[in-house]
């Protein structure tokens, strides 16, 4: 019955947690889905472009021989020598009345390089730019046309596009006009498309350093030093020059052109050393593979091989690194949900997102503008990365903060238990020498003064002579049962040294004939810490001065002892009792104790800080004893 | 074995071992005067001697004897007459006397200096199967039950075989109530008290595997 109940219950709990996996998965893949979304109409958001009258028109292309009419923008194809550019040539009006306002030539978009002539004459050779003979950056250029050029009505201007492929050559619309028209564009441009990838650039070479930092300080942290090495890779790559046509280091060349294949591998080797902190070993070395061939094939193969090798090789291995690394962060987010996980998960649709979408452009699935976002998305990637370092690092701050704060309060404790252990074991020390004292002085009174006092005892009950000396002997071996009864560490419950004191009063009593009634009242006595061993004697020496009152002065029948905590002014405190029912005794006048006795009993109280009183009449004597709260640590009372 | 409460005082035989003179007159003569048969010795010898004459009921000694020391004594007759009871004379009813006592097989003492009547309705409960325990001694044996109370003083003594219930009763016994009291606390009859006290003094008692071995030999020596 309890087995079927508990079965269930037990199942139930994976099934639920799969559930929240599962939902929790559904979730994550939505959030990715909008985020692609989002990314796929930012990117078909068309960029600001000059007012069409500005464009220069009835173009025609002269390509290896053969012309045509074209209307840009306009494709050519990819070919192998760079002293055969495709030479497209325009017309525009240009009024004398112009004159005085500086007149451009704006070229938005252009792979790879264009030599721009104005009336015969070049303005503009956009090779000498190395950042606009990358391909990958949508670099502009504007050309101030010399005011001498230009001519009243048409103009002609001439665009020679070299191409040094592996894509096809591109040439986008030719804007020519007043300068303050076009330069607000060509900035926006290189705005969007060159000053913020050298920015992020110099931002991939600052994490590149912290990361080296990072991992020279923690050796074992492989996967910091391979995060390095990619954002190293990355930071080199923006910087040097592409090569144009016969580079003096083909090698460096190849490299730089590899240089993307192996960094994103050198990435996805951080996200499976960061996120599953294992490294498969057969597997692993496989994801390099793509980029240390395209280095292979750069050091022996042709320029025009490498370029193709880049797009056979080079962008499947980016796209594959993209997809593991969305799945291995993808699983990590839904295992440990940090926010690495998930800003990286994000980053890697976003970096997806883009370069399929300018896959589809290159392989005219989608209008081709050649705007290529992959590099400029990639820097979403090192925003992530940074965060989630950060991230990192304030964890584990806090983490450090929580764990000194716990080890301070952990030293505090042990402290503390250090100090009480430490006092515990001084009163265990002060317990045992009184102990082996007590041992040592009962052994020494047990063999000789015990024995002795037994021996006058006897001694003087052999004839009626003696009676009072066998009382005195009797009187001096309780007293000294009193000693090293008081002595017995009792843990401050008085009640244990007054059950021994009534096992002696009890025999006192019984030849004498008196009962001893006594009377506890549950719970008795409260325990006293500070209950020393000579408040002890002090307590039981009035108890046996009122019993030896009443047995030898008031020829009591009956002894009563009554031990109870009441309630007083000052909160619960002890009271022992002790009534006898004989003749009673008359306090004098003045109202103190008519005997040494009685003086005795009061000081002695006097010194534990204990209230005593005195009641006496006909019916018998009463003695009170009120115990105090806390007994007096030093004996100040002494005379 | 007949039951106790049909022997008359003459009937108990009691062997006493006191090396003081004056105090074994006192002892002797208080017992005699009960009307006990009462045997005397002074010396662990001469106590051996009249045990092998004639083995007691009640086995009253001092431990200090000028032969030996007592506890050897009651060692002895614990082990070879298991009915006859014991008691430890102690000038002084310290524990470090009476609890070694225990130990060996005494059960509760006798102080030298009790009154007579004392000494003889002492000897007449324990015949009548009233093992009595002092308060004192009660607390002692209580407090070495506490795992708190280090480090050990005293004589040795291995409270692990008492039950909560046994403790519960020494506790009361210690703090001073009355077997009533206790038993009215405990939701118990006041007179399965002594039984428990008897139960107590049997477990205090140590017992080696020796000393299992030389009962069980002996047991089988009768048999045949």
């Amino acid at each position: 019955m309890t087995d079927g109940a508990v079965k269930p219950a037990a199942t139930a709990a994976p099934a639920l947690r799969g559930r929240g996996t599962a939902s929790r998965l559904v979730q994550y893949i939505l959030l990715q889905v909008l985020i692609a979304i989002v990314c796929i109409v930012l990117l078909r958001l068309p960029l600001p472009r000059p007012p069409d009258q500005l464009a220069v028109g009835g173009f025609s292309v002269a390509d290896r021989g053969e012309s045509r009419q074209v209307a840009l923008p306009d494709f050519v194809p990819s070919r192998l020598s760079m002293s055969e550019p495709a030479i497209f040539t325009g017309h525009f009006a240009w009024s004398a009345r112009e004159n005085g306002r500086a007149w451009s030539v704006y070229l938005p978009r252009f792979t790879n390089g264009v030599v721009v002539l104005v009336n015969g004459v070049e303005i503009l050779d956009s090779r000498r730019d190395p950042a606009a003979n990358r391909a990958d950056r949508a670099t502009p250029e504007i050309g101030l046309i010399p005011a001498s050029l230009l001519r009243d009505g048409d103009n002609e201007v001439s665009v020679q596009l070299f191409v040094w492929g592996p894509i096809p050559g591109f040439l986008d619309k030719v804007y020519a006009g007043p300068d303050e028209s076009l330069r607000s564009y060509y900035e926006w441009r290189t705005l969007l498309f060159v000053t913020l990838p050298i920015m992020f650039s110099a931002w991939q070479g600052m994490l590149a350093v912290i990361l080296f930092v990072m991992w020279a300080v923690r050796r074992g942290e492989a996967a910091y030093g391979v995060l390095a090495v990619a954002m190293a890779l990355g930071a080199m790559q923006a910087f040097l020059p592409t090569a144009i046509d016969q580079p003096t280091f083909p090698e460096l060349s190849a490299t730089l052109l590899a240089s993307a294949p192996l960094e994103s591998a050198c990435v996805l080797a951080f996200g499976i050393l960061f996120f599953t902190r294992k490294w498969p070993r057969l597997l692993g070395p496989l994801i390099f593979l793509p980029g240390l061939t395209m280095v292979l094939i750069g050091m022996f193969g042709d320029p025009y091989a490498v370029r193709q090798s880049f797009l056979v090789l080079g962008i499947p291995a980016l796209a594959v690194h993209l997809l593991i690394m969305g799945i291995i962060v993808a699983w990590s987010e839904m295992r440990k949900q940090d926010a690495p996980s998930l800003l990286l998960g994000c980053a890697v649709t976003i970096v997806l997102t883009t370069l399929t979408h300018d896959m589809a452009q290159v392989a005219g699935l989608i209008p081709d503008h050649r705007i290529f976002y992959t590099r400029i998305s990639y820097s979403a990637m090192l925003v992530a990365i940074g965060v989630g370092l950060t991230w990192r690092f304030a964890q584990a701050l806090n983490r450090v903060d929580g764990f000194a704060a716990h080890l301070a309060i952990q030293l505090r404790e042990a402290e503390e238990k250090l100090k009480a252990s430490f006092a515990r074991e001084q009163e265990r020390e002060r317990a045992a020498a009184l102990a082996r004292e007590r041992a040592r002085l009962m052994r020494d009174l047990h063999d000789g003064l015990g024995g002795q006092l037994v021996s006058i005892v006897a001694l003087s009950e052999r004839n009626t002579a003696g009676a009072g000396i066998g009382d005195a002997a009797r009187a001096a071996l309780k007293d000294l049962r009193l000693v090293i009864d008081s002595m017995d560490d009792i843990g401050g419950d008085l009640m244990l040294a007054l059950a021994s004191w009534r096992d002696r009063a009890a025999a006192q009593l019984r030849p004498h004939e008196i009962a001893l009634d006594w009377h506890a009242v549950p719970p008795g006595l409260p325990v006293y810490p500070s209950l020393r061993p000579w408040h002890v004697i002090q307590i039981i020496r009035i108890l046996d001065e009122a019993v030896t009152n009443a047995v030898k002065h008031a020829s009591a029948r009956r002894i009563g002892v009554s031990i109870e905590t009441v309630k007083a002014t000052s909160g619960e405190c002890g009271c022992i009792t002790v009534t006898d029912d004989g003749e009673g005794f008359v306090p004098d006048g003045t109202g103190k104790p008519s005997s040494r006795g009685l003086r005795n009993m009061k000081n002695r109280a006097a010194r534990c800080g204990a209230e005593l009183e005195l009641s006496s009449g006909s019916g018998g004597t009463t003695v009170r004893l009120q115990l105090p709260r806390r007994f007096p640590e030093g004996d100040a009372t002494a005379s | 074995m007949t039951s106790p409460q049909e022997l008359s005082a003459q009937e108990i035989t009691i062997l006493l071992v006191e090396d003081d003179p004056p105090t074994l007159w006192r002892l002797q003569d208080a017992l005699v005067k009960a009307g006990f048969d009462v045997a005397a010795a002074a010396t662990l010898g001469e106590a051996r001697a009249s045990l092998a004459s004639r083995v007691p009921r009640v086995l009253l000694t001092d431990l200090q004897l000028p032969d030996g020391h007592g506890v050897d004594l009651i060692r002895e007759v614990r082990q070879r007459h298991p009915d006859t009871e014991i008691m430890v004379i102690s000038a002084l009813g310290d524990e470090e006397t009476v609890i070694s006592a225990i130990t060996v097989g005494a059960t509760g003492y006798i102080l030298k200096d009790a009154f007579p009547s004392d000494i003889a309705a002492t000897v007449r409960d324990l015949v009548a199967g009233h093992s009595p325990i002092s308060a004192s001694i009660a607390r002692f044996i209580v407090r070495r039950t506490q795992a708190s109370v280090e480090p050990p003083r005293g004589p040795e003594i291995d409270t692990a075989r008492l039950t909560p219930r046994e403790i519960d009763i020494l506790w009361g016994i210690a703090k001073g109530f009355s077997y009533a009291e206790i038993a009215t606390n405990l939701g118990m009859s006041r007179q399965t008290v002594p039984g428990h006290i008897k139960s107590i003094y049997r477990k205090l008692e140590v017992h080696t595997r020796g000393e299992a071995v030389f009962e069980a030999v002996q047991q089988g020596l009768i048999k045949l």
